[in-house]
């Protein structure tokens, strides 16, 4: 489970749905959708130390510039080490915030091309990503 | 010859089991739930007759109830009981004698019998007495039985105690196993075999029928 | 409300050790006592029914005095009106499944109640047998069957489901409710079983060492409050194995086995056996209706 500590900065609540955001690293923010609102659990408010918690599976890895896709939760860092097997691989990624792992298909890492020490972004989606109070 | 010492015997022994069953039930109650200090001595006290001889028991017996001590004097003065040398004294002596072998199966009956039926009994609101009448004892029944018979056999066995403060007057306090030493001091082996062979073979049938029911032999009849 | 202040030293299992509680529970809920086994909890329910005394404290249910060791009073158990379930379920075995339930019946109540719960709890068919002929299951329906004769205020039932096997316990737990609500009863129950704990209870009392550590609602006892998973199971480890770059753990959730991709640095610190916690975001689970 990769991990990034950090403090809520905003919460938008619509139903039993609320959207937050939480900031891991100056200008850095990682958003989530969780089925709470502040009425029900009681971590969910401004300033609250707050760990972000998500799968490795579920971290998409995108190389280049800009990418015209939905995703919203971007971090960028360098590939510090490679591990691939027949089908699947696993990339960490070094990133301001501390490491980030992520599982991809081994032919990705090769389509991709990616090499050690090559800039990368790491990619999650919203609802992927899980709260654990601190 | 005679059936006198044998009906002499088995009605001593029928009387002796019947007042110690009703004198062991409270007295097992007591020493199978009470956490009493002084229940240690009160138990070695019934343990007593298990390992004195019971020559030693018939002789305190017969000091003890002699016309001659300050209690068998009360008791004969008082109440115009004598025991010694008479049916009653025997039956008290034996009652004594028999004692463990009629405390020992009911206390551990009662100890064996899970404590949560008489819990749950006074949780549905009966007294001690209807939970020992209505729970305990139904569920001890081969414990009282097994003390029954011990009781009954060990009686009908006993000569000692008997021969001390009994002495040996027909029809009052000679018992078969007197009459056999009586019979056999004298030479008359037949009627020491008539005797000694009586008392095998219903000693024998009484044991043997205990452990037909207890061991559940006999169910299948009863059905 | 039943008010509950004990204290009572106890030779636990890591020596000397005091219960002392001071609970306060309304009427007509179901209360759960958990926590490791020599924790105080079945002499909670020993004290609270009079079959123990405590050595200090005060029992009170509704306006009742029952316990008050400063004014010396101590209702017998006999004028408690409390329904007992215990461990080894104490029926009689003198008596048949009938005898059992009639000999739990006060003399001043409505004698109906009998063949009513009879029926409730479906002992028609084997209300004339002997308790040692019937199976465990059976066996526990009648202990509670008779438990409930007596209409007590309060029922007590000392882990009365642990050694039945699962169809049978569910089943039961149902009668458990049924009886429980019909009956307008405050219960008492001692369960290891979570999952019963979540169906059965209102109000959960953790214990340990003589002492209330936790109490709350079931799930506030039993589900991690500080993680956002919606979809969150308490599951035993089965197996671990090495699949390429990730590990497969195999984990029992209930009588489930389910699989669930982890990395190196979540099994390092797993063993076989382990009870873990097995959560997803409620985003990723896919339902359809089976039947």
């Amino acid at each position: 489970m990769n991990s990034l500590q950090g403090t809520i900065v905003d919460i938008e609540v619509s139903g039993q749905l609320s959207l937050v955001t939480v900031e891991v690293h100056p200008k850095t923010f990682i958003k989530a959708i969780v089925v709470e609102t502040p009425e029900s659990a009681d971590y969910l408010k401004k300033g609250q130390a707050i760990n972000t918690l998500f799968k490795e599976t579920e971290v998409v890895i995108g190389v280049g510039e800009s990418f015209h896709i939905s995703l919203q939760n971007r971090i960028t860092g360098t590939i510090k080490s490679m591990d691939k097997g027949a089908l699947l691989g696993k990339v960490v990624l070094e990133t301001q915030m501390g490491e980030i792992t992520s599982i991809i298909s081994s032919s990705a890492i090769d389509q991709l091309k990616l090499r050690n020490n090559s800039p990368a972004t790491a990619l999650i989606k919203l609802n992927e990503v899980m709260l654990a109070k601190l | 010859m005679s059936w006198e010492p044998l009906i002499l015997t088995f009605k001593l022994a029928l009387v002796t089991t019947l007042a110690l069953l009703t004198v062991s039930i409270p007295l097992s109650y007591w020493l199978a739930y009470s956490k009493a200090r002084i229940k240690p001595i009160v138990q070695t006290l019934v343990s007593m007759p298990l390992v004195l001889p019971p020559t030693v028991l018939g002789f305190y017996f017969l000091i003890a109830f002699s016309p001659n001590t300050i209690f068998g004097g009360w008791l004969n003065e008082a109440l115009g009981i004598q025991l010694v040398f008479s049916f009653p004294g025997l039956v008290v002596a034996s009652l004594l004698y028999s004692l463990p072998f009629m405390v020992h199966p009911i206390q551990s009956g009662f100890s064996g019998v899970s404590n949560s039926l008489r819990e749950a009994s006074y949780l549905m609101g009966k007294s001690k007495l209807q939970t020992l009448f209505k729970v305990l004892l139904p569920n001890i029944k081969p414990s009282l039985l097994t003390g029954i018979v011990l009781s009954f056999a060990h009686t009908v066995g006993e000569f000692g105690v008997v021969l001390m403060i009994g002495g040996n007057i027909p029809g009052k306090t000679k018992v078969a196993s007197i009459a056999i030493y009586d019979e056999v001091e004298a030479l008359n082996y037949a009627s020491a075999n008539f005797y000694s062979l009586t008392l095998f073979v219903i000693t024998f049938g009484i044991l043997l029928t205990v452990y037909l029911i207890n061991g559940g032999h006999l169910k299948k009849f009863w059905k | 409300m039943i008010n509950i202040q004990i204290q009572k030293q106890l030779d636990g299992p890591e020596g000397p050790m005091l219960l002392d509680l001071n609970l306060q529970v309304p009427m007509g809920q179901l209360i759960t006592l958990y926590g490791p086994s020599g924790a105080g909890k079945t002499t909670t329910l020993k004290i609270l029914s009079g079959l123990m005394q405590a050595e200090t404290g005060k029992i009170m249910v509704a306006d009742s005095t029952w316990l008050d060791t400063s004014e010396k009073i101590c209702l017998k158990p006999q004028d408690r009106e409390i329904g007992y379930v215990f461990q080894d379920y104490a029926l009689f075995p003198n008596m048949s499944v009938r005898q059992n339930l009639k000999f739990a019946q006060p003399k001043d109540k409505d004698s109906g109640i009998v063949q009513e719960l009879i029926q409730i709890m479906e002992l028609e068919n084997i209300q004339d047998r002997k308790p040692d002929t019937l199976s465990g299951g059976q066996q526990q329906r009648v202990a509670l069957a008779r438990a409930l004769v007596q209409q007590p205020k309060i029922l007590l039932l000392d882990e009365p489901l642990s050694a039945l096997d699962l169809k049978i316990r569910l089943k039961l737990q149902d009668y458990l409710l049924q009886v429980h609500r019909k009956y307008g009863l405050t219960t008492f129950l001692i369960s290891h079983d979570i999952g019963e704990i979540h169906r059965l209870s209102d109000w959960v009392v953790v214990l340990e060492e003589g002492s209330v550590v936790r109490q709350g609602s079931p799930s506030e006892i039993f589900i991690n409050q500080n993680l956002s998973g919606k979809f969150k199971f308490k599951g035993e480890v089965l197996h671990i194995e090495k699949n390429e770059v990730v590990y497969i753990v195999t984990v029992l959730v209930h009588n489930e086995v389910v699989k669930i991709i982890a990395q190196e640095s979540e099994v390092k610190n797993l063993g076989i056996g382990d009870a873990v916690i097995v959560a997803s975001k409620a985003f990723n689970p896919i339902i359809y209706k089976v039947s």
